[in-house]
């Protein structure tokens, strides 16, 4: 099973209209690293075509990212009310 | 005048213990949790050790939903072909229970319904923005446009506790205070968990890995967590290590875990259920912040109350017992009508000799052992070296296993001068 299989048994009521976490392109464009990409545990953070793409529509809401972008990126809050991720066991 | 004695950030083991242990004590209590249900934002891996919530329910063995006892407890060695490990097993462990599987979205979903029955009001689906803060005292939360007071705040958010960074009452997170934990909950009938791993009556397994396979000072422990017709199947890795590595991503280590020779036939056709991920608090004493001051408290993971010594685990009890402390010294604070900084150090004061501080004191340091390449690297390896050679018939004369120890040692191309020093630490710190 890939991520995108794992992640699809996930149940997650997605705000459209409030990102909870967001990048800053302008230093993720001259990142050297890219670590958030390696760290991610829910893949939202893919190099396509050179750049940076982030979803968060898939983040499971670990903190990881927060921790692992040490150029000061990523500005990193909780979803708004219930919504998120809901896990059914834990 | 505050709208409430106390409020609570978090629903999980801490501030569940905590807004329980106040309104039983009759504290005017909101508790505030972002998931809804509550339970539903939590993930740990978890065994729940020790005894801390018959503190505050005498009858939760037989009511809270625990999933199974642990009887047999593994501490090992994962190289790419071998498994080398401790395996203990007790009927001790059947009279006298020392943990138990948990699944949080049910603990906590049944923790806060205690707090309810104890009185105090919950509240799920909210979440808190930041503190009100007046005259240099906390006052009450934030939430949207909303400001809702009491006399103190109880922060257990978790891991990653966005309002005690936000608001400056604990520093940001750094590589070495928390680990990358990823799980997967995999579904099997009762009775094949059972035949799989011996178990019977209730009985379960906590077994804990050090993943020696992996390469270029990567370092990861992997976990299997036996719950009633599940497994908790995860890894807990390394920031540091996977940073300078940057090459290995996070979710194929847990993939590699559960593929291993001798850890994918435990999982054989069992269904995908959940995939989490969790921070790991391991930071030890020196993450841990201040722990109250004017008008605020800080509990559980939000104040790095964890523990791991390579062979034990310990958190949620911690939580809880951390939780109880809030609470105790609130109950204090309400009876003298006084809620400020020197008033609340007596949850420091009862914190500085509990078991969760003291054991993160004693242990001081002790991550320079379990995220050591001793630990990751050297170890699994020699050990698998030593018992193949041992094992192995070549028809030759045999030799002795300190002949066999001393030519595996000097053929390991791991620096001896780093393998005494880390030897030596070893013995010392675990």
């Amino acid at each position: 099973m890939n991520i995108e299989e794992k992640l699809s048994v996930l149940n997650y009521k997605t705000d459209p209209t409030y990102e909870h976490i967001t990048v800053n392109p302008s230093i993720c464009e001259v990142c050297p690293d890219n670590f958030c990409t390696f760290a991610c545990p829910a893949s939202c953070y893919k190099m396509i075509d050179g750049k940076l793409n982030f979803k968060y529509e898939d983040c499971v809401e670990c903190g990881t990212c927060f921790v692992a972008c040490s150029h000061g990126s990523v500005k990193w809050t909780n979803p708004k009310g219930s919504q998120g991720i809901k896990y059914k066991l834990g | 005048m505050s709208e409430f004695d106390a409020i609570v950030v978090g629903a999980g083991p801490a501030g569940t213990s905590a807004a329980s242990k106040m309104a039983s004590s009759g504290l005017n209590v909101l508790l505030v949790e972002r998931g809804d249900p509550p339970g539903s934002k939590s993930v740990s891996g978890g065994i729940l050790w020790g005894r801390e919530l018959s503190n505050l329910y005498p009858d939760w063995e037989k009511s809270a939903p625990l999933e199974r006892f642990i009887s047999n407890k593994v501490t090992g060695f994962l190289t790419e072909d071998s498994y080398v490990g401790i395996d203990f097993k007790t009927k001790k462990f059947e009279r006298e229970k020392t943990g138990y599987s948990v699944l949080r979205t049910r603990l906590d979903g049944w923790m806060a319904k205690k707090a309810k029955e104890a009185g105090a009001t919950v509240i799920t689906g909210i979440t808190v923005d930041g503190l009100a803060w007046e005259d240099k005292k906390v006052v009450g939360i934030r939430q949207a446009d909303d400001t809702i007071t009491s006399d103190v705040v109880v922060l257990a958010e978790g891991a990653n506790p966005r309002v005690a960074i936000d608001e400056g009452l604990r520093a940001p997170i750094s590589d070495k205070d928390v680990a990358i934990g990823i799980k997967q909950v995999v579904k099997l009938s009762e009775q094949t968990i059972n035949e799989r791993f011996n178990l019977r009556n209730g009985a379960g397994l906590a077994a804990e890995f050090s993943l020696g396979f992996l390469k270029n000072g990567v370092m990861a422990g992997g976990f299997l967590y036996t719950n009633k017709d599940t497994i908790s199947a995860g890894v807990v890795i390394d920031i540091a290590g996977l940073r300078k590595d940057n090459k290995t991503y996070s979710f194929d280590i847990m993939d590699q875990f559960i593929n291993h020779p001798y850890i994918a036939p435990y999982l054989e056709n069992g269904q995908l259920q959940e995939y989490s991920a969790h921070l790991v608090c391991e930071g030890g004493i020196n993450y841990v912040p201040k722990l109250y001051g004017n008008g605020y408290v800080i509990a559980g993971d939000s104040a790095g109350l964890s523990f791991s010594n390579g062979m034990v685990i310990q958190g949620m009890n911690y939580a809880i017992a951390s939780g109880i402390s809030a609470a105790k010294a609130a109950v204090k604070c309400k009876e003298k009508g006084h809620y400020g900084e020197s008033d609340l150090a007596y949850y420091d004061e009862l914190m500085q000799h509990s078991q969760a501080i003291e054991d993160m004191r004693k242990f001081k340091g002790i991550t320079g052992v379990t995220w050591s390449p001793m630990i990751h690297e050297f170890l699994p390896k020699f050990a698998e070296n030593v018992l193949h050679d041992m094992f192995y018939e070549t028809g030759e004369p045999k030799k002795h296993l300190f002949e066999i120890a001393m030519e595996n040692l000097i053929g390991s191309r791991y620096d001896k001068k780093k393998l005494l020093l880390e030897s030596y630490r070893m013995m010392r710190k675990m």
